[in-house]
């Protein structure tokens, strides 16, 4: 085990793969904001000068470079930072990278991956603050990850890349700077296997990416106050696990869903929706969803914080829920 | 220099700008605000020349680097600092914050802090405009990094087809940049030529001027408005600026210090690491020696314009910090309108 943060993580993946498979290109803005003193940054650096290739701001023709170069089996990392700047690739995404196999009739398909840096970040105001796994959710043909840690962080990358779908990454902008154990050597951990990053009895939290850390914190309090939440981290949207999910609740009989995007048709709704078609009669209580309100995100800080979930907001719903 | 007052207005918005962009940096400083920011050092020339010429019907649209438009357009800084802090009696009502700074009162409506988007937004300024006939014109103020985007060409193209009355301010601040090869941040990369041949290709009327002199800033643009205002015909503008050493990396930094105006007459004082910034770049410098030579105004006006403008900044900033911060109640209202 090495302690690094999420980005470090995120760095040797790509290090990994590249060193792995000569097919991995990557479009380098500045490498998941980690310097040029880390070693795999500088290995990236000068053994693959080859495959890497400077940004301009061009984020829909970027998008659609990479996806035409992975039909034609380069995988091409595309950083795209935050994921507000990925509207601007919207089509390409969707309608290119996300349709091509469907319409090629399984003939071709698109290995590429999207990293972009979601969520409320301290002063992200309006336009730098968009969490768009649930409008991404809604396209069919579009792998997403979300992870939490940077274990998760590193084998989830991994399989990313591996993939021969293409990927959107959701990174959060809070989690880059986390720090965290990390296995040595290259591991894959793959996509449609959520993780119980906490047991407990008396609810399930389903969350991803920086929720997660947000219900671990408020576990810790909850506990002291004698209710025991078991946490579901995701790690992927698509394939999801329901499997999980659905035990998870078995067991609790309660379910909240945290999630950063507003309320309506977010992850939270899908979640909810699905435990209520798939599993009602393993619910005590009427499910909860814990969004960010449906409002734009205000630039102050302790606004931002208050239209979010957050670890106080968790708790005091948890509450509620097994009063 | 025909026009006294006209130049000492333009020269009392460039360092009313030099003096704000200070105060927000200090106030970062002291971790008053969150994110990250830009300053406009360094374009202050271009900003108050341009907006010189315009008047009541004219929209003007900005971007991430907005606070020297606003307070050049006239938008009191206790206003625009307060928005900075995110407080209720900013321009905004405090919800944008650095990156959004507008005023629909002074024909600011919109600024969009993502690259190229205020682009288009200013050329429906001009559409509306045309469609009104209120004889005002739309105005872009926006980055050479925008030429990266595809929106702006697509903007540039609608402009000439539709023959829309806007002028396109492209602000290159790339000259004098560290380059990215070098560990630095210039924000365009052409792989040869320049960024104008791209409306010159569309036929649009194109024109270069030294971003960094107000007199040849205000000469040009004066006469591009009344032109456009005439024809209806949409018209390019390339300011290039010298890059202030300070805008090096997402964060700007002092590197050259609080301006002393007396650097523009005692070149003596002059020395130092950035003393060519200094003698050859700095715009509120440069103006400020054109007007000494011209015989517009004596060192003492400058000092005394400078020492008013100082006064007015430090009580927009008394302004700005006793100002409340919006109401939690607040994050709801606007969503839709004709809701509240
Ligand atoms: C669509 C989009 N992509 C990326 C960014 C991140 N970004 C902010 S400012 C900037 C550089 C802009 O350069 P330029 O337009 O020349 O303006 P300058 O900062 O030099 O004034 C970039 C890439 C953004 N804001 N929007
Ligand atoms: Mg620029």
């Amino acid at each position: 085990m090495t302690v690094m943060t999420h980005s470090e993580a995120l760095v040797e993946a790509i290090r990994e793969c590249m060193d792995e498979d000569p097919n991995v290109a990557l479009v380098w803005g500045s490498l998941m904001g980690v310097g040029g003193n880390n070693d795999h940054v500088q290995h990236i650096k000068t053994d693959f000068a080859d495959r890497i290739f400077h940004p301009p701001i061009s984020e829909a023709a970027i998008a659609a470079i990479a996806t035409g170069a992975a039909m034609d089996g380069v995988r091409t990392i595309f950083p795209m930072g935050t994921a507000s700047f990925m509207f601007r690739a919207w089509d390409q995404i969707i309608h290119e990278a996300g349709a091509a196999h469907y319409m090629s009739n399984g003939a071709v398909s698109v290995p590429a991956v999207f990293h972009v840096v979601h969520g409320l970040r301290g002063g992200g105001s309006v336009q730098h603050s968009q969490s768009p796994q649930s409008m991404l959710w809604n396209a069919p043909g579009i792998e997403i990850a979300m992870p939490s840690c940077p274990a998760d962080a590193k084998g989830l990358m991994r399989t990313a890349i591996k993939s021969n779908n293409p990927t959107v990454f959701i990174d959060h902008q809070k989690l880059n700077k986390r720090s965290g154990e990390v296995p040595d050597g290259p591991y894959d951990i793959p996509f449609g296997v959520a993780d119980v990053k906490r047991e407990g009895k008396d609810v399930t939290i389903v969350a991803a990416s920086l929720q997660v850390v947000h219900a671990l914190e408020a576990a810790e309090a909850l506990a002291e106050n004698g209710i025991e939440p078991e946490i579901v981290d995701l790690r992927s949207l698509v394939p999801l696990d329901e499997g999980a999910i659905l035990r998870s609740v078995g067991k609790t009989g309660r379910l909240l869903v945290v999630d950063e995007a507003p309320p309506r048709c977010s992850v939270a709704s899908e979640i909810v929706a699905t435990v209520a078609e798939k599993g009602m009669d393993l619910l005590k209580t009427p499910p909860v969803r814990l969004n960010r309100m449906p409002v734009h995100v205000p630039a102050n800080v302790a606004l931002e914080d208050f239209v979010g979930p957050n670890t106080d907001r968790i708790i005091e719903v948890v509450k509620q829920l097994c009063d | 220099m025909a026009d006294k007052e006209r130049f000492l207005d333009i020269f009392r918005h460039m360092i009313l700008i030099r003096r704000f962009e200070e105060a927000v940096f200090d106030f970062h400083e002291q971790k008053l605000f969150g994110g990250h920011y830009h300053l406009y050092i360094g374009q202050e020339a271009t900003g108050a020349a341009v907006m010189a010429s315009l008047g009541d019907n004219d929209r003007i649209f900005s971007t991430h680097r907005n606070h020297g438009h606003l307070i050049a357009r006239g938008v009191d800084p206790k206003n625009a600092l307060a928005e900075i802090l995110n407080r209720a009696d900013g321009t905004n009502g405090g919800r944008g914050g650095t990156f959004h700074l507008a005023d629909a009162s002074v024909g600011m409506p919109h600024t969009s802090a993502l690259v190229g988007g205020a682009v288009p937004l200013a050329a429906g300024a001009g559409f509306a405009a045309k469609l009104q006939k209120s004889g005002g014109i739309g105005v872009s103020m926006f980055g050479d990094g925008c030429f990266e985007e595809g929106v702006v060409f697509e903007t540039l193209n609608l402009a000439r087809m539709w023959e829309l009355p806007v002028i396109f301010v492209c602000e290159n601040n790339t000259p004098g940049a560290v380059l990215k090869s070098a560990g630095g941040n210039n924000t365009s990369n052409l792989p040869e030529g320049r960024v104008m041949q791209i409306p010159q290709a569309l036929g649009m009327e194109c024109h270069e001027v030294d971003g960094g002199d107000a007199d040849a800033v205000d000469l040009l643009f004066a006469d591009c408005a009344a032109r456009v205002r005439e024809t209806g015909q949409p018209v390019f503008i390339e300011a290039l600026t010298e890059r202030w050493p300070g805008n090096y990396f997402s964060f700007p930094s002092m590197v050259t210090g609080v301006t002393r105006v007396s650097m523009a007459w005692d070149g003596g004082s002059i020395s130092g690491e950035y003393e060519d910034w200094f003698r050859e770049h700095d715009p509120v410098l440069r103006f400020a020696r054109q007007l000494i030579v011209g015989g517009v105004a004596t060192f003492g006006d400058i000092a005394g314009i400078d020492v008013e403008v100082t006064e007015t900044i430090e009580a927009a900033k008394e302004f700005a910090l006793s100002s409340p911060l919006p109401g939690t109640d607040s994050v709801h209202s606007h969503v839709l309108a004709g809701e509240g």
